[in-house]
């Protein structure tokens, strides 16, 4: 810039404190030049000074003025320039990845792998754990007594007194039968209590939802019905509120539907009805306990509150039994959060899964490390040359940070991809019972959380290549030609082996834990035959309660019709079947034994009842241990029969003989039931469950009280699909009116319930074997560049006489001993997280010797396979090539 | 200040800076000295409003700053016109004259 003749250039000053000098230093030229031109014209010094200041108005002012101008202007240059370095910097690591594609693939695979894996098992964790439930004030719903259920006279006592929350109840989902409004049909229905609703917070979508007092006798033949149900059945008609249904052969009214999303405990409920309260009908009033428990805390209580009103309200119910109950009860009343009830059991394994996938991603960030390592090893020179010319170091761990971050975000996008694809996969295989498997999805948090990892992911595998690599030995690095491998960067590499290995072990062993755990349930003895039989559903007719001789008949009827068929071998109803799920009402009774009479205040023994007709235990194949199953002689009437396993011989006779031995419900004290025979112990649900006290008793002799549905059980090398119409015409020969639901095989019934430990082991083998894979890869690529780096020195040994043996054992023993050292650290770490695990393994102990050393054994394997390779090479090569390499 | 200076309107010191500044480089004082002569001392620019119209020129890459010497050895900040102020220059006279045409056309008519 020419400044015009006679001026010289002063060099700018730098700095901010300099933006104030400056502007100091103008305005004081401008005032300096007035007072000379004033001195010129004849003023004295001091009279021009004060008029120069007088002329130049408010200095202050102006200077602040300029001041602000100035310091903004410097703030947006800077801003500016910090911008454009970045992009200078996204830019040239663009052009660096395209370089060598080769290289930027593997990374971009790896990663991908890595962090698509932790979204689409964070999208499940995120839906089923983490998010509030879709209700008002989520916080504020919590279960109450979540291990129990309340009895409707001890519900009503809640009801009436409870301060500091409000009480609903709702029952577990059952089968009606339906008529009106179309075919007639099985639905899923739940009883709730009238607050069930206002509780929830939830808003009908049609008509209204049960609001106090609906329950309340001669108000409650009402329904509510889904919004689904409403679509399906009833064409989205605006009408239906008003419409009769028929529900079990009881009429009701139906006066709404509920909200779209409402799946409360789960998407399967179909139909609301009111539960019923009589105390009249005492046995059901004081003895059915049915009602699980939540509530919504008043404003202002807090859960402790809560709780203490709660087990205190409940203790003080016990005296309004017509019966004495035993001490035992109504004791360890908890208040929890609503949310943990509903994940129920499904949380930790699902955070092992979460676990499973972050050790997968550590392993995958491992390898990229390595490789930003070995390639930086590449670069010294390229890097010294950069920072020759003025790049602080700074700048330069700043240029090779955005580089991992670029490709950290194309793995991230990648794995993104990966994830959303896979994702209905994996959600069609997760287990039946894990709750909210409607809300699983690819949604914000899910980016936001894939962001995150991203970041974190590029950071952790760039940060220490950039660190290191920034810091070359400017001259060594010059002169040498940029090969030199620092010890220090051998170093680091070795540290990321080990941990590699490391990590790949505590995956691997807790696989095989968990796959041993299943193994063990698949072996689990059923008790009974599961091949060729057939079960399906048959609800009782919509007959009035009281005719229970008409129900009996019915069902005896229809048995006689399947009997008949040409290739049933047996078939027989039963109120429960093993593995039989949900559809099946498990009865029990408090019970006394003559034997063994239970003093006051005790607990006496609780029996489940499962109702059977006499081929039961020859359509299963139960073997009969002693005395007999029931005949046709066990009928109403006669003396009042039962049959126990030998579970429950042992547990209520443990001194003498249980044939011939009497119980009776704890409410009868007439009806005396003898035990005439000891069948074997069979597995009634999961096979991991615990031996209850079980007793069978005839269908003739049993009232129809509880049990909606019988069950038939139908040995037969007749395939479902088969039998399935076959059996409906012979229900509809009796009643036409009722449907046949829920035909299968009992062993797939059998297999599904073994469905979410198969899951976890599935799985988690599968992330075991992608980190054996990544640390196969991993451990093959460091052994490699460590060849690569001593090729020089093999030469050398060879030229000496070195055989093809020493050259093999120098390299196995490189490998060898990282591979040992990642071992030790690895099985240690597995010990504790099979500990952690505890909870998820059946039969199997944390530290089980076999899976540890099997675990051993193969990840040594895997380790000599991938060093092997490269000491093949290495032993191949020939020395004069060698020694010139550089 | 005289009673008969004329303040200036706004936006039209940025222009006369403009102008100032085809003469070649000056710094803060001279600009200020050469509006006032140059206008036969009818204008007198308030000087803090001229240091603000210089920065904020210099902002907009109208004009150019850089330090030097003056005649006598003090250190003073110099403002060239850029190319864009340039420009900027010529389309401001082209509306100012039009502007002052078209009110002197409206004042004339009798």
């Amino acid at each position: 810039m020419q400044l015009g003749p006679g001026v010289r250039r002063l060099l700018r000053l730098p700095g901010r404190e300099a933006v104030e000098g400056e502007v100091d230093a103008e305005l004081a030229f401008h005032v300096e030049s007035r007072v000379e031109e004033l001195v010129r014209a004849g003023a004295a010094p001091q009279a021009a000074r004060a008029q120069a200041l007088r002329e130049f108005g408010d200095l202050p002012a102006a200077r602040a003025e300029l001041t602000a101008l100035s310091r903004a202007r410097a703030g947006r240059a800077r801003r500016a320039q910090w911008w454009d370095a970045l992009g200078q910097d996204v830019r040239f690591a663009l052009r660096a990845t395209w370089r060598q594609p080769g290289f930027a693939a593997v990374t971009i695979a790896t990663l991908a792998l890595g962090i698509g894996a932790n979204a689409a098992i964070f999208s499940v964790v995120d839906a089923v754990l983490l998010r509030a439930l879709p209700y008002p004030e989520p916080h504020r719903l919590v279960s109450v007594w979540p291990d129990g259920a309340a009895m409707p006279g001890i519900f009503k006592i809640l009801r009436d007194e409870a301060t500091t929350f409000t009480p609903a109840g709702y029952s577990i989902e059952y089968e009606v039968s339906v008529t009106g409004g179309g075919e007639p049909a099985r639905l899923t229905a739940l009883d709730v209590t009238a607050e069930f609703f206002p509780v929830l917070g939830a808003r009908a979508a049609l008509g209204r939802l049960f609001a106090p007092r609906d329950d309340e006798p001669g108000r409650d033949r009402v329904a509510v019905i889904s919004h689904a149900l409403w679509r399906q059945r009833f064409g989205s008609d605006s009408a239906v509120v008003g419409r009769m249904i028929v529900v079990d052969g009881i009429p009701r009214t139906v006066i709404g539907v509920a909200p779209r999303d409402f799946r409360f405990p789960s998407p399967r409920g179909e139909l609301w009805i009111p539960a019923p309260f009589d105390p009249a009908h005492v046995g059901k009033y004081w003895g059915s306990s049915h009602l699980r428990l939540l509530g919504r805390l008043r404003p202002g209580a807090e859960r402790g509150a809560a709780r203490a009103e709660a087990a205190a309200l409940i203790d003080r119910g016990r005296s309004a039994f017509p019966w004495r109950m035993p001490d035992a009860w109504g004791t360890g009343i908890d208040v929890v959060p609503l949310q943990a009830r509903v994940v129920g059991g499904v949380g930790p394994t699902l955070l092992v899964l979460l676990g499973a996938v972050g050790v997968v991603l550590l392993i995958a960030c491992v390898n990229v490390a390595n490789l930003f390592l070995g390639r930086a090893a590449g670069r010294e020179r390229e890097i010294a040359i950069r920072a020759a010319i003025g790049a602080g170091r700074g700048r330069v761990v700043r240029q090779l940070l955005t580089e991992s971050l670029v490709l950290a975000a194309a793995g991230a996008a990648a794995g993104l991809a990966l994830a959303g694809w896979t994702l209905r996969a994996l959600v069609e295989l997760l287990p039946p019972e894990v709750p909210r498997v409607t809300e699983i999805g690819v949604d914000g948090r899910v980016l936001a959380f894939t962001t995150v990892l991203a970041v974190a992911t590029g950071l952790a595998f760039g940060l220490a290549p950039a660190l290191r690599a920034s810091r070359p030995d400017l001259r060594a690095a010059l002169a040498s030609g940029g090969r030199t491998g620092t010890g220090e960067r051998r170093r680091l590499s070795e540290v990321l082996v080990v941990a590699q290995v490391a990590l790949a072990v505590v995956l691997v062993a807790s696989a095989g834990l968990l796959l041993k755990s299943f193994w063990r349930l698949r072996g689990e003895t059923l008790g009974f035959r599961q091949e060729q039989v057939v079960v399906a559903e048959v609800p009782v007719p919509a007959f009035a309660s009281d005719t229970t001789p008409r129900a009996r008949a019915f069902f005896l009827d229809v048995l006689e019709r399947v009997r008949a068929f040409p290739d049933v071998r047996a078939a027989a109803f039963a109120s429960e079947v093993p593995f039989g799920g949900r559809g099946s009402t498990r009865s029990s009774f408090a019970a006394f034994v003559e034997a063994h009479p239970t003093a006051p205040g005790e607990a006496g023994p609780m029996l489940v009842n499962t109702v059977v007709t006499p081929e039961f235990f020859d359509a299963l194949d139960v073997p009969l241990r002693r005395g007999r199953t029931f005949t046709a002689a066990d009928r109403a009437g006669a003396t009042l029969v039962g049959v126990v396993d030998e579970h429950t011989a042992r547990r209520l006779w443990p001194t003498e003989e249980a044939l011939g031995q009497r119980v009776r419900r704890i409410w009868r004290d007439n009806d005396w039931i003898t035990i005439v025979g000891v069948v074997g112990d069979v597995k009634r649900d999961s096979l991991s469950s615990a031996g209850e006290t079980v007793i069978y008793l005839p269908l003739a002799q049993e009232p129809f009280d509880f049990v909606a549905s019988m069950f038939a059980v139908v040995r037969t090398e007749a395939r479902p699909a088969v039998l399935a119409p076959r059996l409906q015409a012979a229900v509809a020969a009796v009643d036409a009116n009722v449907p046949v639901a829920g035909v299968a095989p009992l062993e797939r019934l059998v297999a599904e319930s073994a469905a979410r430990p198969r899951f976890t082991a599935l799985l988690l083998a599968a992330f075991a074997g992608l980190a054996l894979a990544l640390g196969a890869v991993g451990i093959y690529g460091v052994i490699s560049y460590a060849v690569a780096r001593r090729t020089r020195e093999i030469g050398v040994r060879v030229a000496l006489g070195a055989g093809t043996g020493d050259v093999l054992r120098m390299v196995l023993r490189e490998g060898g001993t990282l591979a040992a050292a990642g071992l030790v650290v690895g099985l240690l770490a597995a010990l504790a997280a099979g500990r952690a695990m505890s909870g998820l393994l059946y039969g199997v102990a944390p530290g089980d010797p076999a899976v540890l050393m099997s675990v051993a054994a193969v990840l040594g394997a895997v380790a000599l396979a991938a060093s092997l390779v490269p000491a093949r090479r290495a032993a191949a090569v020939d020395p004069l090539v060698a020694m010139r390499a550089e | 200040m005289a009673a008969d200076e004329l303040e200036l309107l706004q936006g039209t010191l940025d222009v006369l800076i403009l102008k100032t500044l085809t003469w070649g480089p000056r710094h803060g004082y001279a600009v200020a000295r050469w509006i006032h002569e140059t206008s036969d001392e009818a204008l007198q620019v308030e000087d803090r409003a001229l240091y603000v119209a210089l920065h904020r020129l210099e902002a907009r890459a109208w004009v150019e700053a850089e330090w030097g010497l003056s005649e006598n050895n003090r250190k003073a900040k110099y403002y060239r016109l850029t190319t864009k102020g340039r420009r900027q220059l010529q389309a401001e006279t082209a509306r100012w004259t039009r502007y002052a045409t078209a009110v002197f056309k409206i004042l004339q008519a009798a």
